[in-house]
């Protein structure tokens, strides 16, 4: 049974968010129709308009409600009751995000210390769109990047991903020896031993230290987050480092692909060292929120690559709808953290998001209407970062925020995006204050 | 004198919108026959499958409905075609495999909830079959909603039912004379059998249908599925 202080404060959450979907929905003018009001029978939302609603509510809260509001009036009471129903018990929720929220307790895992590093040879992108065969300046000019990040002879997605996990694992005072996990994606390293295998024997860990690579591309460092605060948050592990290391310019070359695709790339890396939140050790951290993931199907054919006989790379990349349903997704990514958080994206100290270009951030900024400076410039100066892209954002998120007082340092959003129109996000709160101080 | 093969009825508040398909030499197309002076049918007593006889007159409706055309003189049943027949029809007409294949222009979604439209000013059409891998449909607070993927693999979600065949079949299940736990039964029925029913059907086809404009918008919509329900699946569950 869910304990009646925290049913009150689930109820709050729940109203909060079913006011904020049905203003979206009717119109910010639009009166909040009295409880019982049958909102299809009364014309107030048409039966689109009403699933549409149920949907956001969905989405927002994580619960899902459809079959539960059946042979039930249309109205914000019958939502009420089955957002209720869900709190009674473990298994009452279907949503298996949820789930995983309640499960694990959203705030059991901290950000103790992050880290990020570039590729060594910085290029013009006039360099890449010559290699690439494009006119001279196309890239700075259509995409906003100035430069790439490559990553130096010597360089790979170990080597890189080393350096950043071995800062990362500085800047928390943690040993090697302290890993329970290491958690790594890349979307470029399809070798053998995998990544995290690699990264496993370099870094020195315990042999009974787990290793685990997870996919997404884009999407990687959400994908492995969440499972770092599920194994943290289920007891698994104390200590968690999550790597991401991608190295573009080794897969997408010139031979292989064309450059309004390939020239948008960069190489990177990222390390976060997450820990279980116990002893007051996270008063210095980032505490990880709630997570959403999803996947827009209605895009899946704007980006395929698959690998040809040829050895080549069929790349199949539909920029229009590519930006298109890119920018919409994390406008609707944002927009869900806010309202299941509670915190205004006016109040959010920086923006981790998937940069595709300087371009696209530019566009997101101003359709969710906050300053482009709360958004890292990464990408302008090393290209699209792939799975690191998002892990260089909040390491530079987190760099910034750390200007401040500790009180004073503002909550930060992760919204990223993946091939197949993969979607997710969460949100980082300064660990002692939970964010309390932004909150609507 | 038109000879018109209804291919959909669907549900429009109170009226029934309707659809044809017009053999033009070699080339069958979508008509939609509508009165002069609204854009339903409060009666419509024939059935989908059948061939009507009547006299249309071309009209200037509001884009993407080119397929809108003025009834001149009333209908006069003359045959019936069998449902896989209509299928075979069905696809010589208006089909796509994509989604911007669809109405031939780029399709949105809703940014604040559910569902996705197409803009009046881009759409070409607003009608269009397709084949897709797969279809489940599902009962969203009492609306009959469906989701399908395409053969390109894109996906649709949450596209109101309008088929007139497939909501009379969603009132029958949920009449109250069938006894207890009415939704709960029907959304099992949705998500096994009638899965397998629908997806194993040979003539197993889609059309998606336009709305009409509203606040700029064209709100996509399942017109059509085939097969379409039968009376004896209510037995099934």
């Amino acid at each position: 049974m869910t304990p009646p202080q925290l049913s009150s404060l689930a109820e709050e959450g729940f109203r909060r968010i079913v006011e904020t979907c049905f203003r979206q929905e009717a119109g910010a003018s639009a009166p909040f129709p009295d409880e019982t009001t049958d909102l299809i029978e009364t014309g107030i939302l048409d039966s689109m308009g009403w699933v549409s609603f149920l949907r956001a509510v969905e989405t927002a809260s994580g619960i899902s409600l459809g079959s539960g509001l059946n042979e039930q009036p249309s109205s914000i009471a019958a939502i009420m009751g089955a957002l209720q129903d869900s709190m009674k018990g473990p298994s009452a929720s279907n949503d298996p995000q949820m789930r995983m929220n309640r499960a694990v307790g959203a705030s059991t895992a901290f950000v103790a210390a992050s880290s990020s590093v570039l590729g060594a040879k910085l290029v013009p992108s006039e360099e890449a769109d010559r290699a690439f065969g494009m006119p001279i300046g196309k890239l700075r000019k259509r995409a906003g990047i100035e430069s790439l990040a490559y990553a130096a002879a010597d360089e790979n997605e170990l080597t890189l991903g080393a350096r950043a996990a071995e800062e990362a694992l500085r800047a928390a005072s943690c040993g090697t020896g302290e890993l329970d996990w290491i958690i790594a994606t890349s979307e470029t390293h399809h070798d053998y031993p995998a990544l995290s295998a690699q990264l496993h024997s370099r870094l020195l860990a315990r042999e009974n230290c787990g290793a685990l690579d997870v996919g997404g591309a884009c999407l990687g460092l959400l994908n492995a987050m969440v499972v770092a605060q599920s194994l943290i948050g289920s007891g698994a592990a104390q200590t968690v480092g999550v790597v991401t290391a991608d190295v573009h310019s080794r897969v997408l070359t010139p031979r292989r692909v064309v450059g309004e695709f390939g020239g948008l790339f960069g190489d990177g890396a990222s390390a976060f060292v997450l820990r279980r939140d116990e002893h007051g050790r996270a008063d210095s951290g980032y505490c990880v929120g709630d997570f959403l993931f999803g996947c827009a199907g209605q895009y899946a054919s704007a980006i395929r690559v698959a690998p040809n006989e040829g050895g080549g790379l069929d790349v199949q990349f539909d920029g229009e709808a590519l930006s298109r349903a890119a920018i919409t997704r994390l406008e609707k990514v944002i927009a869900v953290l806010e309202t299941r958080s509670g915190i205004a994206r006016g109040s959010v100290g920086g923006f981790a998001t998937h940069q595709p270009n300087p371009r696209l951030v530019a566009v997101l900024a101003k359709q969710i209407g906050v300053s482009p400076e709360t958004f890292p410039a990464i990408c302008r100066t090393s290209g699209n970062l792939g799975s690191s892209m998002c892990g260089a954002a909040l390491h530079a998120a987190l760099q910034q925020a750390a200007k401040a007082e500790f009180s004073q340092r503002k909550p930060i959003f992760l919204a990223s995006l993946g091939p197949g129109m993969l979607l997710g996000g969460t949100w980082l709160t300064a660990a002692s204050s939970g964010g309390a101080a932004f909150r609507r | 004198m038109t000879k018109l093969l209804v291919t959909e009825i669907t549900r429009m508040g109170p009226a029934v919108c309707v659809i044809g398909l017009q053999r033009d030499k070699e080339k069958v197309q979508s008509i939609r026959p509508v009165p002069t002076w609204v854009n339903g049918w409060l009666h419509f007593p024939y059935q989908r499958g059948e061939v009507l006889e009547c006299s249309l007159a071309p009209i200037c409706g509001a884009p993407p409905h080119v397929e809108d055309r003025a009834l001149t003189k009333n209908f006069r049943k003359s045959a019936t075609v069998g449902e896989s027949d209509i299928v075979t029809y069905l696809r010589k007409a208006e089909c796509a495999d994509s989604l911007r294949g669809l109405f031939e222009c780029a399709v949105y979604e809703n940014k604040k909830g559910s569902g996705v439209y197409a803009r009046p000013t881009e759409a070409h059409r607003s009608i269009c079959g397709c084949q897709t891998q797969n279809l489940r449909l599902e009962l969203c607070g009492n609306e009959l909603r469906a989701t399908l993927v395409l053969a390109s693999g894109e996906l649709l979600r949450d596209l109101p039912v309008v088929d007139r065949d497939w909501l009379d079949f969603k009132d029958a299940a949920l009449a109250v004379e069938r006894g207890a736990n009415l939704a709960a039964r029907l959304e099992r029925f949705l998500n096994s059998q009638l899965q397998y029913k629908i997806m194993s059907c040979p003539h197993h086809f889609v059309r998606i249908g336009l709305t009409r404009p509203y606040r700029e918008v064209c709100w996509l919509m399942l017109d059509t599925l085939f097969p379409m329900p039968k009376a004896e699946w209510l037995e099934e569950f």
